[in-house]
């Protein structure tokens, strides 16, 4: 079959709309009579509630209904997590939409006002008052896990949430063993992915029915609705979930919010329609990524790594309904990423502190293990004055190992990741920089190179859990050969939609333009998934492509009888018929849809009417049995890519800048070369807006310093150095055209890179800065330590 | 007794100006910022809210030519001036060059950062037709993007300086 789409650069769906302000966020839509809510939220970040006061903001005209945590629990039940922690071994707790007795973290709801526009719900939920007896709050997670800590959650016995122990192989002897042992102390800080468009929720009752729609900045749609109407004590066919088009999500719209539960109990209350547009300063408090480990690598004399021991602790804040605390389940279980380490030890120690809870954050976790991985391999580079190149090649895993069962468990499925580093190294002129490099350094320029590598896990499944690692999607082509497909993904804004249109369009012969997708409403799409861990072309795209093959069957059998020749001489592109019996001969795809609908009791009789179909994709090498070590695989596909960048440090103030990146990715086979470009630039900014300036910062009380985007700086154009883009695809062997995931892979990896590459330009001052990010004043702080250092020895 | 906020602020007052050339007259709070009132009154929803204190460039909008950030500035401050929205550049048959480059390039994804993206870029090209790829990163730099890592978006602007140069020309 000819593909006239896949593979190339299609143009996104509805482009035009997108850049004439004609597509629809959740917070456009506008209803009659529109209420609007407003929290108020904790000051501090452990306290006893003593008392809620709402009667000031009751007595506000225009006020229609002030609410506290005794009378939310009232009318809403706990919300269920979108993954308890209970089902990994960890302990559990009961979220509460509004805080009940007690906050947790500084900015935590404590109670809401609805008002009939906004400024007035703002001013009446100054008019709450709120009496606080303040508690110590413990912050640090080396400060939590002491015995004698107060605890974030008073019936716990101890601030862990769970304690995980990864890995394989005999790691004591690894180190008995070694040459060489190498130990690395990494603490990465606190960060937020922070989407340009906020989260929203605008619930709608309907009266008549006793249902309500929910207008959500949600990637999940269908379990969203599972825990809404368990929480709201409601049936689940009560409730239509639709999600707009997306203003970015990487994680943070992944559902558990309270908020979310809360604004529809607000629309069944006041029977109106109930709207919340979250503040950039609310957006800020949810975290991510915050983890301190300690990295030991056992090494040969020939830089063979015989075995990883990383015993971590993530703060993952206080208990919270999103996914997030999963992240750091994630960074143990992808460990040895692309090393070929049987020995390996990792114990995840995931610690709740009074900050606010983490949401998820692009890279899940996956991140995190680039860094650890990387940093570490870096630092024994520099240790034992070896090649960081040359020492990552000696531990690769090799291309014709796959599939390769890792220490963990988890089963890669094809890579060639020295092809993919030596492409890298190409693109960037590694060793062309290095040729320049100790001149640059004469001319008093401090330049420096880094590489790192990033292996991600895509496309996750975890049993007993409304994550899943299928998804299911409806074609249907209608009597005029329009074709819509409802699909159970969602697109966050990385072109899913688009790459699904192309798909289909190839599959059934058709031209793009016909295409419609829709995607994340509940009421018309099949029970779905939506996006998450870079799954949504893997299955999304495979379950259309599956529907749209059963339909194009029923259309050759129909062509075959109109035509009158053998149904194997049918061919269908751009929308035209033909047939290999007769040159001649064609017809139109209209004409066929046409005819499977009004002639189905003479020549349609053949097909059974209409042209539609349901398929889910469910790819392999996903194994929920826990084989004999009793360890499963949830991910069926292993995206990669190395990255390099060269950046200069002004030695004065500690600035960094960068000035070239090179990245080359294996997505597997690629749908859209320039949406998946996107998706790889995306990422690196991700990485390396996280390392040189993102960052939350909270008081010693806890309170947040971190509260708009002149704290919180990400990226700006100027700030994001050219990339150069390669390819060096693998394709999958089970996914559906050996598609692997792209857009969550490049976070950890560029991250890596750009503090690898700091430490390289700062090698000849003995500087080395492992505690992140690489900020001017940390970089600064780091070259004033070694000078006074080095002052202090030479004197 | 009732406090009502109609009460702690001043009347309100008429607000006159031009929107996408059409006409406009509205009684506003005198506290309405202009993104407010072109969203909510308006309801042309393509300027978006993105932080409401001027930092992100989602809300950005032009006055009488100039880009500003809606989101900070009053609405009661652009009294008979001139506003254009993104819905005013160009619609899906009669796209703007800039609009055209930018679906060309791929130069926006979620493209919440979109409509402020695509008039700064108007703006820059206005005033230098033919600019180096830093000048497009320096006027940029107002718009912040989640999702392109701005590498789309500069090789869009460079389309786009194209496009608006050979449009100018036919038009001449």
């Amino acid at each position: 079959m000819t593909k006239q789409y896949v593979g190339n650069s299609t143009s996104t769906l509805d482009h035009a709309a997108f850049v004439s302000g004609r597509s629809t966020y959740t917070a456009d839509h506008i209803f009659p009579n529109q209420l609007h809510a407003h929290f108020v939220r904790s000051t501090h970040a452990a306290a006893k509630i003593k008392r809620v006061d709402l009667s000031g903001a009751e007595r506000v005209s225009g006020v229609v209904l002030a609410m506290d945590g005794m009378q939310a629990a009232e009318h809403l039940d706990p919300i269920p997590h979108f993954v308890d922690p209970i089902v990994f071994g960890g302990k559990t707790t009961n979220l509460r939409c509004l805080a009940l007795g007690q906050v947790s973290y500084f900015g935590e709801p404590v109670a809401v006002v609805v008002a009939k526009d906004k400024k007035t719900a703002l001013y009446a939920a100054s008019r709450v008052n709120v009496e606080y007896e303040p508690t110590q709050a413990v912050l640090d997670a080396s400060d939590a896990i002491d015995s004698n800590a107060p605890r974030v959650v008073p019936e716990w016995a101890d601030n862990m949430l769970m304690q995980v122990p990864f890995g394989g192989g005999d790691c004591a002897a690894a180190f008995e063993a070694a040459d060489h042992i190498v130990k690395t102390k990494l603490k990465v800080h606190r960060q937020s992915v922070q989407p340009i468009e906020t989260r929203s929720y605008n619930a709608v009752w309907d009266h008549r029915e006793s249902a309500i729609t929910l207008y959500a900045t949600a990637q999940n749609p269908h379990p969203l609705r599972y825990v809404l109407t368990n929480a709201l004590r409601m049936p689940e066919n009560k409730m239509r979930i639709v999600t707009s088009a997306s203003g970015g999500a990487f994680g943070l719209k992944m559902h558990g919010h309270p908020e979310e539960a809360l604004i529809c109990l607000l629309a069944k209350l006041t029977k109106q329609a109930v709207k919340w547009i979250e503040n950039r300063e609310e957006c800020l408090l949810t975290g991510g990524r915050e983890q301190e480990h300690e990295v030991d690598f056992a090494i040969n004399a020939d830089g063979r790594i015989l075995g990883i021991r990383d015993h971590f602790l993530a703060n993952v804040g206080a208990p919270g309904g999103t996914p997030g605390w999963g992240m750091a389940f994630l960074t143990g279980l992808s460990m040895p990423g692309p090393y070929d380490v049987a020995d390996l030890d990792v114990l995840a120690n995931i610690v709740v502190t009074n900050k606010a809870p983490w949401s998820s954050c692009r890279g899940y976790g996956k991140e995190v293990t680039a860094l650890a991985l990387e940093l570490g391999i870096d630092k024994a580079a520099r240790e034992l004055n070896m090649d960081p190149v040359q020492l990552r090649y000696k531990n690769f895993i090799k291309s014709d190992a796959f599939p390769k069962k890792s220490a963990t468990g988890l089963i890669y499925d094809s890579g060639d990741y020295q092809g993919v580093m030596e492409k890298t190294l190409q693109l960037i002129d590694y060793d062309g920089f290095r040729d320049q490099q100790d001149a640059l350094r004469e001319e008093g320029t401090y330049a420096g190179i880094g590489v790192a590598y990033e292996l991600t896990p895509e496309g996750g499944a975890l049993p007993g859990t409304l994550v899943a690692g299928y998804d299911t999607s409806t074609v249907k082509v209608d009597p005029s050969g329009f074709v819509t497909v409802l699909t159970g993904v969602t697109d966050p804004g990385g072109g899913n939609r688009t790459g699904i249109g192309q798909i289909v369009a190839d599959e059934l012969g058709v031209e793009f333009e016909k295409i419609r997708v829709v995607q994340g409403d509940t009421q018309s799409c099949p029970y779905g998934f939506g996006n998450y861990s870079g799954r949504s072309t893997i299955v999304g795209g495979g379950s259309a492509a599956l529907a749209a093959q059963d339909i194009k069957l029923k259309i050759i059998t129909l062509a075959a009888v109109m035509m009158e020749v053998p149904e194997e001489t049918i061919e269908i592109a751009g929308g035209i018929i033909s047939t290999s019996a007769d040159a001649g001969s064609q017809m139109s795809f209209v004409e066929v849809c046409y005819a499977a609908y009004t002639r189905n009791y003479d020549i349609a009789a053949c097909i059974e009417p209409p042209l539609e179909s349901t398929r889910t994709f469910k790819p392999g090498l996903i194994s929920h049995t826990p084989d004999e070590e009793g360890k499963i695989n949830p991910y069926p596909s292993y995206s990669n890519a190395a990255y390099a960048v060269v950046c200069e440090v002004d030695i004065e103030t500690g600035k960094v800048s960068l000035k070239k990146f090179a990245v080359v990715h294996d997505c597997g086979k690629t749908i859209n070369p320039i949406l998946v470009e996107g998706q790889a630039c995306g990422a690196v900014a991700f990485g390396i807006g996280g390392m040189l300036g993102e960052e939350i910062l909270v008081d010693e009380s806890g309170r947040q310093l971190t509260t708009d985007l002149v704290d919180y700086t990400m990226p700006r154009a100027a700030d994001v150095p050219p990339i150069a883009l390669g390819h060096h695809d693998t394709p999958n062997p089970i996914t559906f055209m050996g598609l692997k995931g792209a857009g969550e892979a490049g976070v950890g990896g560029s991250a890596a890179a750009v503090v690898n590459a700091v430490n390289d330009a700062l090698k000849c001052l003995n500087v080395e800065v492992l505690e992140l990010p690489v900020s001017a004043p940390i970089v600064w702080k780091a070259i004033q330590a070694a000078s006074l250092g080095s002052t202090e020895t030479e004197s | 007794m009732a406090v009502d906020m109609q009460e702690l602020v001043e009347d309100s007052v008429l607000l006159q100006c031009r929107v996408n050339e059409t006409p406009c007259e509205e009684f506003i709070h005198p506290t309405t910022s202009l993104l407010d009132f072109l969203r909510e009154n308006l309801l042309l929803t393509g300027t978006h809210m993105g932080c409401m204190t001027g930092h992100c460039g989602a809300c950005t909008v032009m006055v009488d030519g100039s880009i500003v950030k809606s989101c900070i500035t009053l609405a009661a401050s652009v009294q008979r001036k001139k506003i254009s929205t993104i819905e005013g550049l160009g619609e899906k048959e009669s796209l703007h060059p800039v609009q055209a480059a930018f679906c060309e390039e791929s130069g926006f994804q979620c493209a919440y950062c979109a409509p402020g993206m695509l008039l700064s870029t108007v703006e820059l090209l206005n005033e230098t037709p033919d600019p180096s790829d830093a000048e497009i990163r320096s006027a940029l730099s107002g718009n912040l993007c989640r999702c392109t890592g701005y590498q789309s978006i500069v090789r869009a602007v460079r389309t786009a300086a194209k496009l608006y140069t050979a449009d100018k020309e036919t038009q001449e």
